[in-house]
């Protein structure tokens, strides 16, 4: 048959990291025109911040579908990693869930994201970027936590943007 | 001492001998019911989106009501604040004001006219609801799950104390306007039962906590009416008796009969036993669900409380609760969309004519249609909430006007319009070049998950041909020398779709077959198949194949698998996908067929191969035969169904009728 599938699948790669590039391009594009919208008194930190909680919430209602308590608390915490993380490959990032220190946690580790660099090329604080990162994900954890009637909360211990490497989040389970 | 408002005698009738336990009286609180039937409340969204009843709804439920023969007859649940919070559907009739009280009578009166009991049901559709206004209300502010809903803020304890209020207030209103039992909602997720889910209620008032405390509110409000509309007046009350909500931490089995227990309690005089919710992921009416496969919970709500137990829920036909009855696991049977698709079908029944019930399809378009506010419709029954308009019934013709009608097609769309043709008045002849009645529902029926049921639709239409005398002509293939040598006054084309060719594939029977011989049995498939279209006929073909062990890939044009299929029931097929295995590649084409494999196309052009021992064609084109021939002999033409333009079972019934009634 002639279907040549290097060729294929490399025009597909390219598509899809182009369309990853775009999505960090276009957040920060429209964070220039808030911060511009905003006027000179306006703290650009706040403005990318509480955008950050509003692409949150709205992601987080969009995993109520895919969550379930139906194989318990351990599985629906593993669940919800996978959700986060999930979130966060769709944007190009290379994301993984390991288990944590105990069976109320998860964690998420990063080592490979788009969102520094692009943040660099928009002249964004690489602080903004690694506090709207927590942000998003604690208000992603919003609508989970209350629809569910469960305590979800995440912690930030190493972010790529400050230095260190690579990002760390523990996602918990709060008895 | 219980009373009885209308007479019945049913002991003339075949149905009462056939099905005694039916058409026994029963006892509901003060009140004798001649017979075990209901019409169970149903929105129809007919009415003004103010709540004001309209003239459809009206004559809707008058003709529901005839169907019960005496029985009980409920009109929709009514929501009962001026805020609007309550209101889950666009056309709702209200009940928070007096002015509404003429429109509400006129409803009782209807039911009246046809000597059948009136009920009246009280219905905030809390989680639901909302439908026109930006928050709904509920027990306790949970997010929602499905976008389509609004969202939640959780009601003070002065709120709940004055919805309690508003049942009391609306209950008066609805025995004033006439009606003789009264019924509170408590199921699918509206606001009685978030305040009995452990899911939705997380309040710490007296409103809340364990199942009493979430039980309160409802108490009350049974009492409340109770005490409003006095002892002649039985209140009943609809509780799921299993929330089928386990995967968000929502009540246990134990819990919902534990609510109803504490209903009985309260002085209910009846319950209604329904399962599961709007957001619950288990299906429970749709057509893979067998009939009578949730009778056993009605069985053990009769084990739970001693008030009668009615349940609806996937009894269709009369043999399942009139064993049931008779055993002592039901005492009443409801019936909501089997009454849609056919509002006469219980006096069908008791009159002995059960073969010309048009039974309903489950497949919940007439849900899908409420919840995108539409009007009410059905999919096998073109009449519903029509009934109001006289052009949508036969009209004899006038002898001068009389026809000869050739239909071509025995098909769903050439039966349907052959019937009511014939039942005008005409003279009607039905050819098809097979010998059987049906045309490919006779295949699409062998799909699974149901599909069966899709030939109660040919059964109702023989029935009827039968009945107003038309003429079969089957095994005989219409040409244009038939026509031309019968000269009809009028042929209605049925002739069903023809199936599209695949470029780079012709069909031979073997590597390339048609749908119709596969799902038949006439064609042999191999291990690996690829099914060419993603609308309801592949999705068919495709399951039934994966059920038997294939590999199957389903390949097609449009943009999702199903377009053809309404949401309430797609999603159950999309499940079914998933579980067999199925591959769907939607919004693709078939670019080059090879040697055991094929190459698919996406529509942003890339292409990659698929193995395939096996193609099934399954994508349907307008069918222009015979056209040319008639409008050249300057015979009057109607073309129908996937003739016309391939669709749906649906679609082909509804262009029948209205042609049947055009001729």
């Amino acid at each position: 048959m002639p279907v040549n599938a290097e060729k294929e699948i490399t025009k597909l790669w390219k598509t899809l990291q182009g369309a990853q590039g775009e999505i960090c391009n276009t957040y920060y594009r429209w964070r220039d025109f808030a911060v511009e919208m905003a006027g000179e008194n306006a703290d650009p930190m706040e403005i990318g911040l509480k955008a950050a909680e509003a692409f949150g919430l709205y992601i987080g209602k969009g995993l109520l579908p895919r969550l379930n308590l139906l194989k318990g608390d351990e599985a629906f915490l593993g669940m919800v990693a996978k959700q986060l993380a999930g979130a966060w490959a769709n944007e190009g990032a290379a994301v993984r869930v390991e288990p944590g220190e105990k069976p109320t946690e998860a964690m998420i580790r990063c080592d490979r994201d788009p969102w520094p660099t692009a943040a660099k090329t928009f002249g964004v604080p690489m602080e903004e970027v690694a506090q709207a990162r927590e942000k998003m994900f604690q208000a992603m954890l919003v609508d989970v936590s209350l629809f569910f009637n469960r305590k979800l909360s995440i912690e930030m211990l190493k972010a790529i943007p400050r230095g260190e490497g690579e990002w760390v989040f523990k996602l918990s389970l709060d008895q | 001492m219980a009373k009885q408002i209308f007479e019945w005698d049913y002991s003339s009738y075949p149905g009462a001998k056939k099905y005694p336990h039916l058409f026994t009286p029963i006892q509901i609180g003060n009140l004798i019911v001649p017979n075990r039937i209901k019409y169970a409340a149903t929105e129809d969204n007919l009415n003004q989106h103010d709540g004001f009843v309209t003239d459809a709804d009206v004559e809707y439920m008058r003709r529901r009501a005839e169907g019960v023969v005496g029985g009980l007859c409920f009109m929709q649940g009514v929501y009962m604040d001026e805020a609007r919070k309550g209101q889950g559907y666009v056309g709702q009739a209200a009940c928070w004001d007096d002015k509404f009280i003429p429109g509400l009578k006129k409803l009782a009166d209807a039911i009246h006219s046809q000597k059948a009991v009136a009920g009246f049901q009280l219905m905030d559709c809390g989680r639901v609801g909302a439908v026109e206004v930006p928050v709904g209300h509920g027990p306790s502010a949970v997010p929602q799950r499905l976008r389509i809903f609004k969202p939640m803020a959780e009601m003070t304890n002065a709120e709940v104390k004055e919805m309690v209020k508003q049942h009391v207030d609306a209950a008066k209103r609805g025995i004033e306007a006439g009606f003789d039992v009264m019924e509170i909602s408590g199921i699918v997720g509206y606001l009685i039962s978030n305040f009995i889910s452990s899911y939705t209620n997380r309040r710490t008032d007296e409103y809340g906590g364990d199942i009493r405390g979430r039980m309160q509110a409802v108490v009350e409000i049974i009492q409340g009416v109770k005490e409003a509309v006095g002892p002649d007046v039985p209140v009943g009350i609809r509780l799921c008796s299993e929330e089928l909500l386990d995967d968000v931490g929502g009540n246990t089995p134990e819990e919902s009969m534990q609510s109803y227990q504490i209903s009985e309690e309260a002085g209910v005089d009846y319950i209604s036993c329904t399962l599961g919710w709007q957001e619950s992921i288990y299906p429970v009416i749709s057509r893979d669900i067998p009939q009578g496969n949730w009778l056993y919970l009605a069985k053990r709500a009769k084990e739970h409380v001693k008030i009668p137990i009615q349940m609806a829920y996937r009894i269709f036909l009369p043999t399942f609760p009139e064993e049931a009855i008779a055993k002592g696991e039901l005492d009443i049977w409801e019936m909501c969309r089997s009454m849609i698709a056919d509002p006469l079908m219980p006096k069908k029944v008791l009159e002995g004519r059960e073969d010309e019930i048009r039974h309903c399809v489950a497949c919940n378009l007439c849900l899908a249609r409420l919840f995108r506010d539409a009007p009410m419709t059905c999919y096998i029954n073109p009449v519903c909430a029509h009934e109001h308009d006289p052009d949508f019934f036969p009209k004899e013709v006038a002898e001068d006007d009389k026809k000869e009608v050739m239909i071509v097609g025995a098909g769903p769309a050439g039966l349907e319009c052959a019937y009511v043709a014939a039942q005008r008045g005409h003279e009607v002849h039905v050819y098809d070049k097979r010998d059987i009645l049906g045309g490919t529902l006779n295949e699409a029926s062998k799909a699974p998950y149901g599909d069966e049921e899709l030939m109660t639709c040919t059964n109702f239409q023989k029935t009827m041909c039968e009945k107003f005398g038309v003429e079969f002509h089957l095994g005989t293939e219409v040409t244009d020398a038939l026509i031309e040598d019968e000269a009809p006054d009028t042929v209605v084309l049925a002739t069903g779709p023809v199936y599209s060719a695949l470029q780079g594939a012709e069909e031979d029977g073997k590597k390339v077959v048609n749908v119709l011989d596969v799902l038949s049995g006439k064609a042999e498939v191999g291990e690996k198949v690829v099914v060419w279209g993603n609308r309801k006929p592949g999705i068919g073909v495709a399951l039934k194949l994966a059920k038997e062990g294939k590999k199957v890939t389903l390949v097609g044009k449009d943009k999702s698998a199903g377009f053809d299929i309404n949401p309430s029931f797609k999603w159950r097929y999309m499940i079914y996908l998933r579980q067999n295995g199925v591959t769907a590649y939607n919004d693709c084409t078939i670019a080059e067929v090879g040697d055991g494999e094929i190459v698919v196309k996406t529509k942003n052009g890339y292409r990659f191969p698929v193995q395939c021992d096996t193609i099934i064609l399954t994508e349907r084109e307008t069918n222009e035969a015979l056209k040319a021939t008639v409008q050249s002999e300057g015979i009057e033409l109607y073309v129908v169904g996937d003739a016309l333009v391939p669709r749906n079972l649906s679609s082909a019934v509804h262009d029948g009728y209205r042609i049947g009634l055009r001729i």
